[in-house]
């Protein structure tokens, strides 16, 4: 396929072609709000010559070659331009993965069957009033992507990824008292979407009770156990970020700070990235042409690895990873994750929380940052007391050093999970990711 | 009979980005995206196109699957011929990588000891609507956009701080400068975190957040935190709080909301010297729930409207800033991480790393602090106000609130 483009002489050039079809219907408190059917087709064109990336997008196909050639035209050619350290490191791949196909592509499926679906959760869980739901919504949608590479060295991959989601959420009031919540489930078409009614409802009990009863928290030091959902949060964006290298190419301070083989956490602590997983965060390969590959960021509490593309790899003299991503045609890939996660553990939840005398339960967080000190913001917590979860308590922030806390995590659960609701935004380029990990422990965050 | 309408959006970009302190790429991105949508029978069919394509073409999509015509009980909108164009120059690529080389020259040239990331760069809009019933709308703009990050070489953060602005045409490099020196200049010299934490900020995300609160469906579900306090004075006598489809300083917004409708004077007050006057709807919601018709449509081009997509304002103060901080200093925030507004309206925000700021001068950097407010004292008690003049830190104007430390 490749043979198809005429490569500039003197430059590396590659070309990555998106075909996306987004679809959805969505359910605003009994009216119909969305209806969507949108096609998209684009590419990226990108040259270098050692210096500088030139890039242009376009939606016409049809122009790629004539893009291709005004940005030679804007370049300085190097004959030895596959001698560049970031150029040679580059892998040439051919393989076509194409896994969707039939009638469970999403060009093949129908508006009834998403509607179908959408009923279903409609009548299952907004069919009884309940006082406390005064607004609710429900959307069931679907994303296909066929991604084309193309590169002067010679790769030519061509992959598939689809994901269809259903999400009920609810706005909760009581006395005054307002808490949004909901629960979000992924498959791959909206039949795998059904039967998730029950977590659903239990969920939005769960918040009915927690608006209704949970009591001020004195701000301060506590011990806490997140959960899995929680620990998929602080492992992307606490530490995952950090991880990515392009931040630290000349940088002293940075590459000293992290030298592979320093001890940065509790021997419990092991967490890994790798595009290979078919989650939200899959990529066969990065769009820099890289295959996927798992890559250990810490091991037992130590530093092993970071995420690159290219250019972050040829200047600290390290592997490719495959981290190289775009959010979509129109921007450039930079280093970014894929499915993150802090691996399992040997503990049971139920052993962790007996073996908790006084602490904090943090049951959902909303999002989070990472700087030196990262914060994730808190939407439900417990008291944990004696061992066991006492009384909803309100806590709206969590903080705390990204290294101690690494340090500070003494249980890690076995009931392992890997959550695809988030997509990760890194200079303006919002990407899907999945994240993962199990309950632990941390035996002080500031909570207030 | 059928009603056909078209929605688009024209655009040109270019970019230059830095990576520590080196020029990494050069990008370029032309695009249009139409939507085509054919009214009939209480219906309205969708077509969301990416790329040219041809108009015949894209209304027969909009029409093609009557099973996805959405519900849509409202007659379009008529009206005439207007066009309006913002912008102020044609930029050239040329003239964005000269400039860019030269901001970077600069910030190398005289803070050596920070490297920086980022980019800058220029986009043509153009909007236009366009209807079977006489609408014939285009807006224009065009705006540079400015963004760099910084980091201390001593730092083992990924990011210390940054600053951004966005200008209709390039000055000779005075706003530049005067934010490079602001933010970079005295960024070393450690300043104490005085005893009333004023924060100095732009204003865009809490306003967002106000009109999210405004949404006309939320206020008569019961779901807003403003719900049952129309007519009520709820917030500072200073405060009030506009849509303006005039508004010069604003980036890219159309004088017609999402389903084609033109607010008389193109102003419409939500919030008067902290009395709430309305709530805002679009057609769906102001039918459903028998509330005024706002014409406060977002642009949605790939489905039905929804409500929201205003350009607010905050009527300024006729002091400026230094004159409302009176002598007192107050804080820019560089990197902080604010909690969601609880049902209380209280927050809280971790300020990382923030500058101190008497109202001319950047004193200092000062250390991580911890601070919370509450959504209806910050904009009542605690409001200070949106002062005359643009401050320099933003090119920009800005609000002025107190908050508590904690």
């Amino acid at each position: 396929m490749s043979e198809k483009f005429h490569f500039p002489e003197g430059l590396y050039a590659d070309i990555r072609i998106e075909e996306t079809l987004s679809t959805g219907v969505c359910m605003l408190n009994g009216d119909l709000t969305r209806d969507s059917l949108m096609p998209e087709t684009g590419a990226l064109i990108r040259v270098y010559d050692g210096k500088m990336w030139y890039t242009a997008s376009t939606n016409d196909l049809s122009e790629i070659q004539k893009e291709l050639d005004a940005l030679a035209e804007l370049a300085t050619p190097d004959p030895a331009i596959c001698e560049n350290p970031a150029i040679r490191l580059l892998e040439v791949n051919r393989e076509e993965r194409l896994v969707f196909e039939g009638e469970n592509k999403l060009c093949n499926i129908t508006r009834e069957r998403f509607m179908k679906t959408l009923n279903h959760y409609v009548k299952e869980c907004t069919g009884e009033p309940v006082p406390e739901v005064s607004s609710w919504s429900i959307g069931v949608e679907g994303t296909y992507q066929k991604k084309s590479f193309y590169s002067s060295k010679g790769s030519a991959i061509v992959y598939d990824y689809q994901l269809c989601s259903c999400g009920v959420f609810y706005c909760l009031t009581s006395d005054g008292q307002q808490l949004n919540g909901g629960k979000q489930f992924f498959g791959k078409t909206p039949e795998e979407l059904l039967g998730h009614e029950k977590e659903v409802l239990a969920e939005r009990d769960r918040y009915i009770d927690y608006l209704k009863n949970a009591v001020e928290l004195e701000p301060g030091e506590y011990t806490c156990v997140l959960s899995p959902i929680t620990t998929a949060m602080f492992a992307h964006e606490s530490f995952g970020h950090k991880s990515e290298a392009d931040f630290m190419l000349n940088d002293r301070k940075l590459r000293d700070e992290w030298v592979m083989g320093k001890k940065v956490g509790s021997d419990l602590v092991s967490i890994c990235d790798s595009g290979e997983l078919l989650r939200h965060g899959y990529i066969p390969y990065d769009d820099e042409g890289t295959k996927s590959r798992e890559t250990w960021l810490i091991k037992d509490g130590v530093l092993t690895g970071r995420l690159h593309d290219s250019t972050s790899a040829a200047a600290l003299s390290e592997e490719l990873t495959g981290n190289s991503r775009a959010q979509d045609y129109r921007k450039r890939p930079v280093v970014r994750m894929t499915n993150t996660y802090l691996a399992a553990g040997k503990d049971s939840f139920d052993d962790i929380i007996a073996d908790t005398k006084d602490g904090i339960y943090v049951y959902m967080v909303s999002n989070g940052t990472g700087s030196s000190t990262f914060v994730m913001n808190a939407t439900v917590c417990y008291r944990i007391r004696d061992g066991k979860i006492c009384e909803p308590c309100r806590v709206r922030m969590l903080t705390g050093s990204v290294f101690q806390t690494l340090f500070d995590i003494d249980r890690v659960g076995s009931d392992f999970e890997i959550f695809d609701s988030y997509t990760c935004g890194k200079m303006g380029q919002m990407v899907r990711v999945s994240a993962g990990g199990p309950t632990i422990r941390v035996r002080k965050l500031q909570v207030g | 009979m059928a009603i056909r309408e078209k929605h688009s959006a024209r655009r040109r970009e270019s970019r230059i980005t830095f990576e520590e302190n080196k020029p990494k790429a050069f990008e370029h991105i032309n695009s249009v995206e139409s939507s085509y949508r054919v009214y009939e029978n209480d219906k309205v069919g969708i077509f969301y196109s990416i790329g040219e394509i041809d108009d015949e073409e894209g209304f027969a999509r909009a029409q093609a699957d009557p099973e996805r015509a959405r519900p849509y009980p409202f007659t379009p909108e008529s009206g005439g011929v207007r066009k309006r164009d913002k912008s102020e120059c044609e930029f050239t690529d040329r003239e964005l990588l000269a400039t860019a080389e030269e901001y970077m020259k600069y910030l190398t040239d005289n803070y050596p000891q920070f490297t920086f990331s980022g980019s800058v760069g220029t986009e043509w809009l153009e909007q236009s609507l366009k209807n079977d019933l006489g609408i014939d709308y285009v807006n224009t703009d065009a705006s540079a956009g400015v963004g760099f990050n910084f980091k201390h070489k001593d730092s083992t953060d990924l990011r210390d701080g940054g600053f951004a602005f966005n200008v209709r045409k390039f000055d000779d490099g005075t706003i530049f400068r005067t934010m490079a020196d602001l933010y970079l200049g005295n960024y070393e010299t450690v300043a104490e975190i005085p005893e009333e934490i004023i924060i100095v900020m732009q204003y865009y995300s809490l306003t967002g957040g106000i009109m999210s609160e405004l949404n006309a469906e939320s206020l008569a579900l019961g779901s807003s935190r403003l719900t049952g306090k129309v007519g009520e004075k709820v917030f500072s006598e200073d405060f009030t709080l506009e849509h303006d489809a005039t508004d010069k300083e604003a980036w890219f917004t159309r004088f017609w909301d999402g389903e084609g409708c033109v607010i008389p004077e193109e102003k419409l007050v939500l919030i008067e010297n902290g009395v709430i006057k309305t709530g805002i709807s679009d057609k769906r919601v102001a039918k459903k729930y028998n509330v005024p018709h706002t014409k406060s449509a977002g642009h949605n081009y790939g489905d039905l409207p929804y409500v929201g997509g205003l350009n607010l304002r905050i009527r300024r103060s006729e002091k400026t800033m230094k004159e409302l901080l009176a002598g007192r200093r107050a804080i820019i925030p560089m990197n902080a991480t604010g909690s969601p507004i609880d049902s209380n309206g209280d927050m809280s925000l971790l300020v990382s790393t923030s500058l101190l700021w008497d109202g001319d001068r950047v004193l200092g950097r000062l250390p991580e602090f911890r601070v919370k407010a509450n959504i209806f004292t910050l904009l009542g008690k605690d409001y200070i106000g949106v002062g005359s003049d643009d401050m320099k830190a933003f090119n920009d104007k800005a609000i002025l609130l107190r908050m508590e430390r904690v």
